[in-house]
């Protein structure tokens, strides 16, 4: 259906793509997987027409073509489902679906009324229900990729790309999302799947393509692949380190002292949050559960102050902390890593250090002036430390590797020597060998003392990682586990038991 | 072969535009100065350079309040009528004396920055709107209090606008002072760094603890007091308060010398020496089509042919 | 308003003691009420206009003027047509549209609807005026326009224009250019701004007279300084270092004379260097004549009250009126700019 020959494209300095044959039959949901950096997305962008490659052929159908713009993939039935969204967040959900498509009334003005049915319509189908005259943006993240889905499936698509769909889905929506994806296997749709989570490759996909510094290291049929196997290709790694290392890199349990240095009390953001209190000692990791928009991410950020709070105190160390204040949380030693580490995280076109000294700055200038010679020393360590791989200090952050770029914001934070650290996500959509120092990095932090509260979609991540599990619904506690109980088991056990606001458990 | 070729070209091209975006501005420089040596009848003199320097001086000082707006991905269009405003509190109060007239000129341009300031950081106003509130309202105020014309005698100010020390006049100086005070702004200090993370990508800023507000306001408060003095500079040259035409369209040469000079308007990067650069390479092109006799719809086009490759260049790279 | 009474409480300008120097108090001294006879040229009659005859005396005259009142020609331009109905008696109404040509056409309706009988227009615009001329002439409403023109048939949507001939002006602005440099040498034009017809007359009249007159007189240099003092500073100095020589300069109004007086000063040049003629007849030029740095101002006529009032009294009266009728401009020059400063505005 679609496929690449002998493609290579090169960007200042990399060569992201050399000699890549990939193709995608009819009817077969095809994996592509790799490392961040590996040149999986540059692939995909060449598929759509974004750039331009600078040697091989792309043929469609059968015959060589060349989309220079993306609307012109899309229009000969190429879709992409980005990782990040893009849609127009200011306009309703029915605008978004139908964009560019609009159902015309009479003197050729949008029918709204059949928009908004016909939008309705489309997303009940995919089992998601929204009012779709509903900006975009007051959706979640999760919900927006489903619309994202919806725009996709909606238009008479012949290939459909999925770049990491299922980042920021929960699992009941990664179930409508695989129900999607057979539909359109049956339907002869050629679909190309991009994503880290081995259980979703293997429970969707039929064939596989790995690739690993620009090139195709492997190409074939999924089923009877080992697993194992598989990720010693995208790590160019032998077997055995794998299995000896594991999949992910906690250790397990802390020894936390008695005294909480965090403590939350009765949070309470109308809509989002009804009275969430947890306390967090020194030295222990605590996860927060629970599933897509049941107030996780507003928790985290109610307590650093990026969340105005209608009730509710928050105390460091026994001292209380003015709320809907960053700077006032981060005096007192909080520190939050954001969920969305490309729009509230990095500053791009600034580089590694300036990244890393922003937060610290008041405390490494003498009258507003900035010490340069105690930035570098900072940044020295912390790059050190974190094994920040750039070009050099003075590379753009943009320029990294998500999993860079997330070592970047931790530095960030760590340069602070803050007593709490609250982490939304940190693994979300950075490779696997990253993700395995982070997670390393994260057992390291809180064995130094720190308290740590980390948020994860990734059940295993967060059980494995956490020392004890609050989960919320529906921005309610309803349920610690402790002990023995944190396993994979208790979480769904909690998640799926007593409903908070009482409807569709 | 053929495809080889072709990876060089756009990789040639690519490194091109970047050099012409990071450098342009110099080159057009250096190019509009050796086409005015080789051309241009008695350009090569110290006089010349003077008057050059002279005139560019408000647009310069103009302009680097702007680059700091500009850099957090704002703009000030009420600069023009800050200049107004300027010249007319100056030209009211000069009675007291020269310098308590300049100060409260001064403290007019910080007023409105304030208003500006307050308007995008508490209010949440995009800054385009807000300034341009400003921008008429300030134009009002500055009529309101000297409705016309009004020739300044004082002579502190005819020294201001005519003295110079071993040859460099007093504008110029003062243009050139500013200028490096804001460039060590920009680089050296935590307020430089706090606007470039701002422009750059606001919620993160904000996450990170920066007093986002804060900033905010001082920046359009520099910029509204530079106006101020570039308003100050231009009555002392004029030896007039002309608050119906002074400063009128000075908001989009500013902006032209900023742009030009390489700093993207999307934020994130503020480049003084550009800046300057920017604004001398307008003064020359305007120059040297004067000196030349070309008709003056010609300058506007050629102005607009640069700020046309400047949004081109700068484009190109955000693409990447 | 509480602010602003603030802000200039306490104001101190360098010239508080002395009198207002600006042109709204000062009296009619200088008017010239005499224009060509209306023998020449096609005239307007009320029979041809249609409405009635009437009596001014008692009469509402409705007065709208472009521009704020904020520089010396429109000041003087609203003070004369003041003066005139204060000293005819006759009531009048007064807006201005503030440069902003949907108000002046709103300001034209009110003062229709206030109940004006007769109309003069200061336009800011020449074309768009339909709307208006239409609700005018419906009701028979005489209209004079002075200073600019509209496009529109005289004589059926209005009476008449009342205005100063820029060509003409330009004429006598080169008149006095060869005057002053014995017609040789090089001169150059501070042209006003581009688009407008004042600039376009002003410049055809004195080439066009240069070449006819003196054509040892070399016009080298043609930039805008778009009507502004700061613009004609900086053309002037790029001009006198560019061309050294230069004898003489014409600029098409005060304004830009006086920022290349500036520039001459800047430049250490002596006054009478370089030989510089202006129009308009502002009161800081013919200073600037008495101080020898301006050779001579024509002048352009602001004074149109007199000459407004008596058009339409001629015409009301049932008289015949000129279409086209010229406001003569006087003249200044190092003879008569001392005594007459007084009678600039």
């Amino acid at each position: 259906m679609l496929s690449v020959t002998k493609l290579s494209k090169t960007f200042p300095g990399v060569r992201a793509l050399s000699d890549v044959d990939f193709t995608a039959h009819a009817g077969q949901v095809h994996a592509l997987v790799g490392e961040n950096g590996a040149g999986k997305s540059t692939l995909i962008k060449v598929l759509t027409g974004v750039y331009r490659p600078d040697a091989g052929e792309v043929s469609y159908d059968g015959a060589p073509v060349r989309f220079a713009t993306p609307l012109q993939a899309q229009q000969a039935g190429i879709s992409t489902i980005y990782q990040e969204v893009n849609l127009v967040p200011l306009m309703s959900v029915a605008r978004n679906l139908f964009l560019g498509r609009e159902p015309r009334g009479r003197l050729g003005l949008i029918d709204f009324g059949r928009l908004h049915r016909e939008a309705d319509e489309a997303l009940r189908r995919l089992g998601i229900r929204v009012d779709v005259r509903r900006p975009l943006r007051e959706l979640g993240v999760g919900a927006q990729q489903m619309v994202a889905l919806a725009r996709a499936v909606a238009v008479d698509a012949r290939v459909v790309i999925m770049d990491e769909p299922t980042s920021s889905l929960e699992p009941r929506e990664v179930a409508t999302l695989f129900g999607v994806i057979r539909m359109l296997r049956e339907r002869g749709v050629a679909v190309i799947y991009v994503s880290h989570r081995m259980d979703e490759l293997y429970e969707i996909c039929d064939a596989v393509t790995v690739l690993r510094d620009g090139r195709v290291v492997h190409t074939g049929p999924l089923a009877g692949l080992d697993r194992l196997r598989l990720v010693s290709m995208m790590l160019g790694r032998e077997i055995g380190e794998v299995r000896t290392e594991g999949l992910t890199k906690f250790s397990g349990s802390h020894t936390a002292t008695a005294e909480p240095v965090l403590r939350a009390d009765n949070l309470t953001v109308r809509h989002r949050l009804n009275d969430v209190s947890l306390a967090l000692r020194p030295g222990e990791v605590v996860g927060l559960g629970g599933l897509l928009g049941s107030g996780r991410s507003e928790t985290a950020k109610a307590i650093a102050g990026a969340l105005p709070t209608d009730a509710g105190r928050v105390s460091v160390a026994g001292t209380p902390v003015r709320t809907g204040s960053t700077a006032a949380a981060i005096r007192a030693g909080i520190s939050l890593l954001p969920e969305d580490r490309k729009a509230e995280g990095i500053v791009p076109g600034l580089s590694v250090r300036e990244n890393i000294a922003l937060a610290a700055l008041p405390a490494l200038s003498r009258f507003g002036l900035v010490d340069d010679s105690r930035i570098d020393r900072v940044v020295e360590t912390f790059m050190k430390r974190l094994r920040i791989k750039a070009a050099g200090p003075h590379q753009k952050v943009g320029e990294l590797s998500g999993g860079n770029q997330q070592k970047v914001l931790l530095a960030r934070w760590l340069a602070l020597h803050p007593k709490v650290l609250l982490l939304d996500e940190p693994t979300r959509g950075i490779d696997v060998g990253a993700k395995a120092e982070v997670q390393a990095l994260i057992d390291e932090l809180a064995d130094d003392g720190l308290a740590v509260l980390l948020i994860s979609s990734d059940t295993e991540e967060l059980i494995e990682g956490s020392d004890r599990v609050i989960v919320l619904k529906e921005g309610v506690v309803v349920r610690e586990l402790t002990g023995d109980d944190v396993t994979e088991d208790g979480l769904m056990r909690a998640l799926a038991s007593a409903p908070a606001g009482g409807h569709d458990g | 072969m053929a495809d080889l070729a072709l990876a060089r070209g756009t990789l040639d091209r690519a490194r091109l535009l970047r050099l012409l975006q990071e450098y342009g501005v110099y080159a057009g420089v250096a190019v509009l100065l050796l086409f005015n040596f080789a051309f241009t009848p008695y350009f090569l003199s110290t006089e010349n350079f003077r008057t050059q320097a002279v005139q560019v001086a408000p647009v310069l000082v103009v302009a680097l309040g702007m680059a700091l707006a500009i850099g957090t991905e704002g703009v000030d269009l009420s600069v023009g009528s800050v200049m107004a405003l300027s010249t007319s509190l100056l030209s009211l109060y000069l009675g007291y004396g020269p310098w308590i007239a300049a100060l409260i000129a001064v403290l007019g341009g910080i007023v409105v920055g304030v208003a500006n300031g307050a308007l995008v950081a508490f209010v949440g106003v995009q800054p385009i709107v807000a300034t341009l509130a400003l921008m008429v309202a300030g134009r009002g105020l500055a009529l309101v209090l000297l409705p016309q014309l009004k020739d300044v005698r004082d002579p502190g100010m005819a020294a201001l606008g005519s003295g110079d020390v071993l040859g460099v006049p007093y504008l110029v100086l003062i243009a050139a002072a500013l200028a490096l005070l804001v460039a060590f702004v920009v680089r050296r200090t935590t307020f430089g760094r706090q606007v470039l993370a701002i422009g750059d990508s606001r919620p993160a800023a904000r996450l990170a603890g920066l007093p986002v507000s804060r900033v905010l306001v001082v920046v359009y408060v520099c910029s509204g007091a530079l106006a101020a003095v570039a308003g100050i500079l231009a009555t002392a040259r004029l030896s007039a308060s002309d608050p119906t035409s002074l400063g009128t369209l000075m908001e989009l040469s500013a902006i032209t010398a900023v742009v030009v000079g390489g700093t993207p308007l999307s934020g994130g990067r503020v480049r003084i020496g550009g800046t300057v650069a920017g604004a001398v390479l307008i003064q020359l092109l305007t120059t040297t089509l004067i000196k030349h006799d070309l008709p003056p719809s010609w300058t506007q086009i050629a102005q607009a042919v640069v700020i046309v490759l400047a949004v081109y260049a700068a484009r190109e790279r955000g693409r990447r | 308003m509480t602010s602003l009474a603030l802000v200039t409480a306490c104001t101190k300008s360098e010239d508080d003691s002395g009198k207002n120097t600006s042109g709204a108090t000062q009296d009619d001294a200088g008017q010239q009420v005499a224009s060509p006879s209306t023998d020449s040229g096609p005239t307007c009659t009320v029979d041809a206009y249609g409405g009635g005859k009437l009596d001014l005396k008692g009469a509402t005259v409705g007065f709208s003027q472009s521009e704020k009142e904020a520089n010396p020609f429109r000041i003087a331009e609203t003070a004369s047509i003041k003066a005139e109905a204060q000293k005819r008696g006759i009531k009048l109404l007064t807006a201005n549209a503030q440069s902003q040509f949907s108000k002046q056409i709103s300001d034209v309706q009110d003062l229709i609807a206030k109940g004006a009988n007769l109309l003069v227009i200061a336009p800011l615009n020449s074309d768009g005026w339909e709307p208006v001329l239409r609700a005018a002439s419906a009701k028979h409403i005489p209209i004079v326009t002075i200073d600019r023109k509209i496009n529109a048939t005289a004589c059926k949507d209005y009476v008449s224009f009342i205005g100063s001939d820029f060509v003409q002006q330009g004429q006598r602005a080169a008149d006095q250019m060869i005057e002053a440099t014995g017609g040789k040498g090089e001169i150059a034009i501070l042209l006003g701004a581009a688009g407008n017809n004042v600039t376009t007359e002003r410049t055809k009249g004195f080439e066009d007279r240069i070449k006819e007159k003196a054509p040892g007189l070399k016009i080298v240099f043609r930039q805008t300084g778009e009507f502004a003092r700061e613009k004609g500073q900086s053309v002037t100095e790029n001009l006198i270092q560019s061309k050294p020589g230069i004898t003489g300069i014409y600029a098409e109004n005060d304004e830009m004379g006086l920022g290349a007086v500036n520039a001459l000063k800047g430049a250490g040049k002596k006054p009478g260097d370089v030989k510089i003629v202006t129009i308009d007849g502002t009161r800081n030029a013919v200073q600037a004549i008495v101080d020898g740095w301006i050779y001579g101002v024509i002048e352009s006529n602001p004074r149109f009250g007199p000459l407004a009032f008596q058009t339409l009294d001629t015409f009301t009266q049932g008289g015949k009126v000129g279409q086209d009728i010229v406001i003569q401009d006087s003249s200044y020059a190092k003879g008569n700019a001392q005594t007459d400063l007084g009678k600039a505005y």
